[in-house]
Protein backbone atom coordinates (compact mmCIF):
# COMPACT_ATOMS: atom_id res chain seq x y z
CA UNK A 1 0.00 0.00 0.00
CA UNK A 2 1.31 3.44 -0.92
CA UNK A 3 0.48 6.57 1.05
CA UNK A 4 0.57 9.87 -0.88
CA UNK A 5 2.59 11.98 1.54
CA UNK A 6 1.72 15.64 0.93
CA UNK A 7 5.39 16.69 1.00
CA UNK A 8 7.32 13.62 -0.12
CA UNK A 9 5.04 11.95 -2.65
CA UNK A 10 4.09 8.27 -2.71
CA UNK A 11 5.70 6.35 0.13
CA UNK A 12 5.43 2.74 1.21
CA UNK A 13 2.99 2.14 4.07
CA UNK A 14 5.74 0.10 5.79
CA UNK A 15 7.45 3.38 6.68
CA UNK A 16 4.41 4.44 8.70
CA UNK A 17 2.86 3.40 11.97
CA UNK A 18 -0.88 3.58 12.54
CA UNK A 19 -2.48 5.28 15.52
CA UNK A 20 -6.23 5.27 14.90
CA UNK A 21 -9.25 7.43 14.23
CA UNK A 22 -8.39 11.05 13.34
CA UNK A 23 -11.00 12.18 15.87
CA UNK A 24 -8.19 11.78 18.44
CA UNK A 25 -7.10 15.28 17.33
CA UNK A 26 -10.27 16.70 18.90
CA UNK A 27 -9.30 16.26 22.53
CA UNK A 28 -12.11 17.52 24.80
CA UNK A 29 -11.59 20.46 27.12
CA UNK A 30 -10.73 18.99 30.56
CA UNK A 31 -12.11 22.07 32.33
CA UNK A 32 -15.57 21.82 30.76
CA UNK A 33 -18.41 20.78 33.11
CA UNK A 34 -19.15 17.64 31.05
CA UNK A 35 -15.45 16.70 30.78
CA UNK A 36 -15.86 13.23 32.31
CA UNK A 37 -18.54 12.13 29.85
CA UNK A 38 -16.68 13.80 26.96
CA UNK A 39 -13.43 12.00 27.82
CA UNK A 40 -15.27 8.70 28.20
CA UNK A 41 -16.53 9.08 24.63
CA UNK A 42 -13.13 10.33 23.43
CA UNK A 43 -11.21 7.40 24.86
CA UNK A 44 -13.62 4.50 24.30
CA UNK A 45 -16.07 5.26 21.49
CA UNK A 46 -15.17 4.89 17.83
CA UNK A 47 -17.29 4.76 14.70
CA UNK A 48 -16.70 1.54 12.83
CA UNK A 49 -17.97 2.55 9.44
CA UNK A 50 -17.63 0.82 6.10
CA UNK A 51 -16.34 3.41 3.65
CA UNK A 52 -14.23 6.54 3.89
CA UNK A 53 -12.41 6.70 7.22
CA UNK A 54 -10.07 9.41 8.47
CA UNK A 55 -7.17 8.06 10.51
CA UNK A 56 -3.85 9.16 11.97
CA UNK A 57 -0.60 7.73 10.58
CA UNK A 58 2.93 8.56 11.75
CA UNK A 59 5.75 8.65 9.18
CA UNK A 60 8.14 6.93 11.56
CA UNK A 61 10.83 5.88 9.07
CA UNK A 62 10.49 9.14 7.18
CA UNK A 63 10.13 12.78 8.06
CA UNK A 64 8.43 11.97 11.40
CA UNK A 65 5.28 13.88 10.49
CA UNK A 66 1.76 12.94 11.53
CA UNK A 67 -0.68 12.55 8.67
CA UNK A 68 -4.45 12.38 8.47
CA UNK A 69 -5.05 9.69 5.85
CA UNK A 70 -8.51 9.17 4.40
CA UNK A 71 -8.90 5.52 3.51
CA UNK A 72 -11.81 3.48 2.22
CA UNK A 73 -12.17 0.64 4.72
CA UNK A 74 -14.01 -1.49 2.14
CA UNK A 75 -11.52 -1.29 -0.74
CA UNK A 76 -8.40 -0.08 1.18
CA UNK A 77 -8.09 2.69 -1.40
CA UNK A 78 -6.24 5.68 0.04
CA UNK A 79 -8.30 8.71 -0.94
CA UNK A 80 -6.12 11.52 0.41
CA UNK A 81 -3.47 12.41 2.95
CA UNK A 82 -2.94 15.71 4.74
CA UNK A 83 -0.46 16.88 7.36
CA UNK A 84 -2.15 16.52 10.76
CA UNK A 85 -0.57 19.84 11.71
CA UNK A 86 -2.48 21.58 8.91
CA UNK A 87 -5.71 19.83 9.90
CA UNK A 88 -5.30 20.89 13.54
CA UNK A 89 -4.31 24.45 12.61
CA UNK A 90 -7.30 24.80 10.29
CA UNK A 91 -9.53 23.99 13.27
CA UNK A 92 -7.70 26.66 15.29
CA UNK A 93 -6.76 24.07 17.88
CA UNK A 94 -3.21 25.41 18.13
CA UNK A 95 -3.78 29.03 17.27
CA UNK A 96 -0.62 30.36 18.94
CA UNK B 1 46.92 9.89 32.22
CA UNK B 2 44.77 7.40 30.35
CA UNK B 3 45.79 7.04 26.77
CA UNK B 4 42.53 7.67 24.88
CA UNK B 5 42.47 6.96 21.18
CA UNK B 6 39.52 8.01 19.06
CA UNK B 7 37.76 5.34 17.01
CA UNK B 8 35.32 5.74 14.16
CA UNK B 9 31.66 4.72 14.22
CA UNK B 10 32.65 1.29 12.90
CA UNK B 11 34.98 0.84 15.87
CA UNK B 12 38.24 1.06 13.95
CA UNK B 13 41.11 3.53 14.03
CA UNK B 14 40.86 4.36 10.34
CA UNK B 15 37.51 4.90 8.59
CA UNK B 16 35.95 1.87 6.90
CA UNK B 17 36.58 1.35 3.21
CA UNK B 18 35.52 -1.39 0.81
CA UNK B 19 35.38 -1.71 -2.95
CA UNK B 20 33.11 -3.99 -4.98
CA UNK B 21 33.46 -3.81 -8.73
CA UNK B 22 32.88 -0.19 -9.66
CA UNK B 23 31.34 0.70 -6.29
CA UNK B 24 33.36 2.19 -3.44
CA UNK B 25 31.99 2.33 0.10
CA UNK B 26 33.74 4.74 2.41
CA UNK B 27 32.94 5.74 5.97
CA UNK B 28 33.02 9.53 6.25
CA UNK B 29 34.38 10.07 9.76
CA UNK B 30 35.09 13.76 9.22
CA UNK B 31 31.53 14.86 8.54
CA UNK B 32 30.16 17.26 11.15
CA UNK B 33 26.39 17.27 11.60
CA UNK B 34 24.00 19.59 13.36
CA UNK B 35 20.23 19.77 13.19
CA UNK B 36 18.43 23.04 12.66
CA UNK B 37 14.76 23.59 13.47
CA UNK B 38 12.70 26.72 13.07
CA UNK B 39 10.79 27.93 16.05
CA UNK B 40 7.28 29.22 15.57
CA UNK B 41 7.32 32.70 14.09
CA UNK B 42 11.04 32.77 13.23
CA UNK B 43 12.27 33.53 9.74
CA UNK B 44 14.12 30.91 7.73
CA UNK B 45 17.86 31.66 8.02
CA UNK B 46 20.46 31.25 5.27
CA UNK B 47 23.33 29.70 7.30
CA UNK B 48 26.77 29.98 5.61
CA UNK B 49 24.98 31.25 2.50
CA UNK B 50 22.88 28.08 2.12
CA UNK B 51 19.33 28.41 0.88
CA UNK B 52 17.61 25.75 2.97
CA UNK B 53 16.11 23.09 0.69
CA UNK B 54 12.52 21.98 0.17
CA UNK B 55 11.30 18.63 1.57
CA UNK B 56 13.06 15.75 -0.17
CA UNK B 57 16.01 17.89 -1.32
CA UNK B 58 19.70 18.42 -0.49
CA UNK B 59 21.88 21.44 -1.33
CA UNK B 60 25.63 21.96 -0.98
CA UNK B 61 27.58 25.18 -0.98
CA UNK B 62 31.26 25.78 -0.16
CA UNK B 63 31.94 22.85 2.15
CA UNK B 64 28.58 22.83 3.91
CA UNK B 65 25.36 21.17 2.86
CA UNK B 66 21.79 20.91 4.09
CA UNK B 67 19.06 18.33 3.74
CA UNK B 68 15.46 18.67 4.69
CA UNK B 69 14.53 16.24 7.48
CA UNK B 70 10.94 17.28 8.08
CA UNK B 71 8.66 20.31 8.05
CA UNK B 72 10.79 23.29 9.17
CA UNK B 73 13.70 21.00 10.07
CA UNK B 74 17.04 20.44 8.41
CA UNK B 75 20.30 18.59 8.97
CA UNK B 76 23.37 20.68 8.19
CA UNK B 77 26.56 18.85 7.12
CA UNK B 78 30.10 20.23 7.15
CA UNK B 79 32.83 18.25 5.43
CA UNK B 80 35.96 17.61 7.52
CA UNK B 81 34.79 19.52 10.58
CA UNK B 82 33.77 16.66 12.91
CA UNK B 83 36.55 17.57 15.36
CA UNK B 84 35.35 21.18 15.66
CA UNK B 85 32.40 22.64 17.50
CA UNK B 86 30.29 22.95 14.37
CA UNK B 87 26.94 23.36 16.13
CA UNK B 88 28.24 26.48 17.92
CA UNK B 89 29.23 27.96 14.55
CA UNK B 90 25.81 27.13 13.13
CA UNK B 91 24.03 28.61 16.13
CA UNK B 92 25.74 31.93 15.44
CA UNK B 93 24.51 32.11 11.86
CA UNK B 94 20.99 30.85 12.63
CA UNK B 95 19.67 33.27 15.25
CA UNK B 96 16.46 32.27 16.97
CA UNK B 97 16.57 28.68 15.66
CA UNK B 98 17.00 25.45 17.61
CA UNK B 99 20.40 23.94 16.84
CA UNK B 100 21.47 20.54 18.17
CA UNK B 101 24.83 18.84 17.80
CA UNK B 102 24.39 15.54 15.90
CA UNK B 103 27.90 14.55 14.76
CA UNK B 104 28.48 11.62 17.11
CA UNK B 105 24.95 10.28 16.78
CA UNK B 106 25.39 9.20 13.19
CA UNK B 107 27.54 7.24 10.81
CA UNK B 108 27.94 8.57 7.28
CA UNK B 109 28.76 6.14 4.49
CA UNK B 110 29.64 7.53 1.08
CA UNK B 111 28.92 5.38 -1.97
CA UNK B 112 30.72 6.31 -5.17
CA UNK B 113 30.53 4.54 -8.50
CA UNK B 114 33.88 4.84 -10.31
CA UNK B 115 32.41 3.54 -13.56
CA UNK B 116 29.41 5.84 -13.42
CA UNK B 117 26.90 2.99 -13.23
CA UNK B 118 25.62 0.64 -10.57
CA UNK B 119 24.61 3.26 -8.04
CA UNK B 120 20.90 3.05 -8.83
CA UNK B 121 21.07 -0.74 -8.98
CA UNK B 122 22.54 -0.72 -5.47
CA UNK B 123 19.98 1.75 -4.09
CA UNK B 124 17.13 -0.20 -5.64
CA UNK B 125 18.24 -3.26 -3.66
CA UNK B 126 18.37 -1.30 -0.42
CA UNK B 127 15.67 1.36 -0.19
CA UNK B 128 12.04 1.45 -1.20
CA UNK B 129 11.91 4.89 -2.80
CA UNK B 130 11.08 6.03 -6.30
CA UNK B 131 14.56 6.24 -7.85
CA UNK B 132 13.21 7.83 -11.04
CA UNK B 133 12.55 10.93 -8.95
CA UNK B 134 15.75 10.67 -6.92
CA UNK B 135 18.29 12.43 -9.09
CA UNK B 136 21.21 14.54 -7.83
CA UNK B 137 20.05 16.84 -5.05
CA UNK B 138 17.50 14.36 -3.71
CA UNK B 139 17.53 13.39 -0.04
CA UNK B 140 15.02 11.56 2.08
CA UNK B 141 14.67 9.53 5.22
CA UNK B 142 13.53 5.99 4.69
CA UNK B 143 13.86 2.47 6.04
CA UNK B 144 16.94 0.46 5.07
CA UNK B 145 16.81 -3.11 6.39
CA UNK B 146 14.50 -1.86 9.18
CA UNK B 147 16.96 0.90 10.13
CA UNK B 148 15.82 4.48 9.69
CA UNK B 149 18.41 6.25 7.49
CA UNK B 150 18.85 9.40 5.49
CA UNK B 151 19.71 8.68 1.88
CA UNK B 152 21.32 11.55 -0.03
CA UNK B 153 22.01 11.69 -3.75
CA UNK B 154 25.06 13.96 -3.81
CA UNK B 155 25.64 13.59 -7.53
CA UNK B 156 25.16 11.35 -10.54
CA UNK B 157 27.70 8.82 -9.30
CA UNK B 158 27.72 9.68 -5.60
CA UNK B 159 25.24 8.88 -2.84
CA UNK B 160 25.50 8.85 0.94
CA UNK B 161 23.65 7.07 3.72
CA UNK B 162 23.41 8.51 7.23
CA UNK B 163 22.40 5.96 9.84
CA UNK B 164 22.34 5.72 13.61
CA UNK B 165 25.88 5.33 14.94
CA UNK B 166 24.74 2.55 17.27
CA UNK B 167 23.82 0.41 14.25
CA UNK B 168 26.81 1.44 12.11
CA UNK B 169 28.04 -2.15 11.86
CA UNK B 170 24.65 -3.46 10.69
CA UNK B 171 24.34 -0.65 8.15
CA UNK B 172 27.83 -1.30 6.81
CA UNK B 173 27.03 -5.00 6.58
CA UNK B 174 23.81 -4.27 4.64
CA UNK B 175 25.59 -2.00 2.15
CA UNK B 176 28.56 -4.32 1.80
CA UNK B 177 26.35 -7.38 1.21
CA UNK B 178 24.23 -5.62 -1.42
CA UNK B 179 27.29 -4.24 -3.23
CA UNK B 180 29.00 -7.63 -3.15
CA UNK B 181 25.96 -9.37 -4.64
CA UNK B 182 25.82 -6.81 -7.43
CA UNK B 183 29.49 -7.40 -8.18
CA UNK B 184 28.92 -11.18 -8.28
CA UNK B 185 25.94 -10.72 -10.60
CA UNK B 186 28.00 -8.63 -13.05
CA UNK B 187 31.01 -10.93 -12.95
Amino acid sequence: MLIPHPLLGLRDAQEFTYLGDARLIDRPDPTAPDAEAAFCDYVFLRDNQAGAHRELWFHEQGDRSWLVVTRDTVTHEVLCAELARDVALSRARCSK
Amino acid sequence: MTDLRPITALGTVTPGYASFGALDLRENAGLALASLALRRGTLEPTPFGLTLPEPGRWVAWQGVAALCTGPDQWMIEAEGRAELDFSAELKQVAPGCSVTEQTDGWVAIEIVSRAGTGLEALLSKLVNIDLANFGPGGATRTGLEHMSCFVIRRGDVHAAVLGARSSAGSLWHALETAAKRLEEKVA
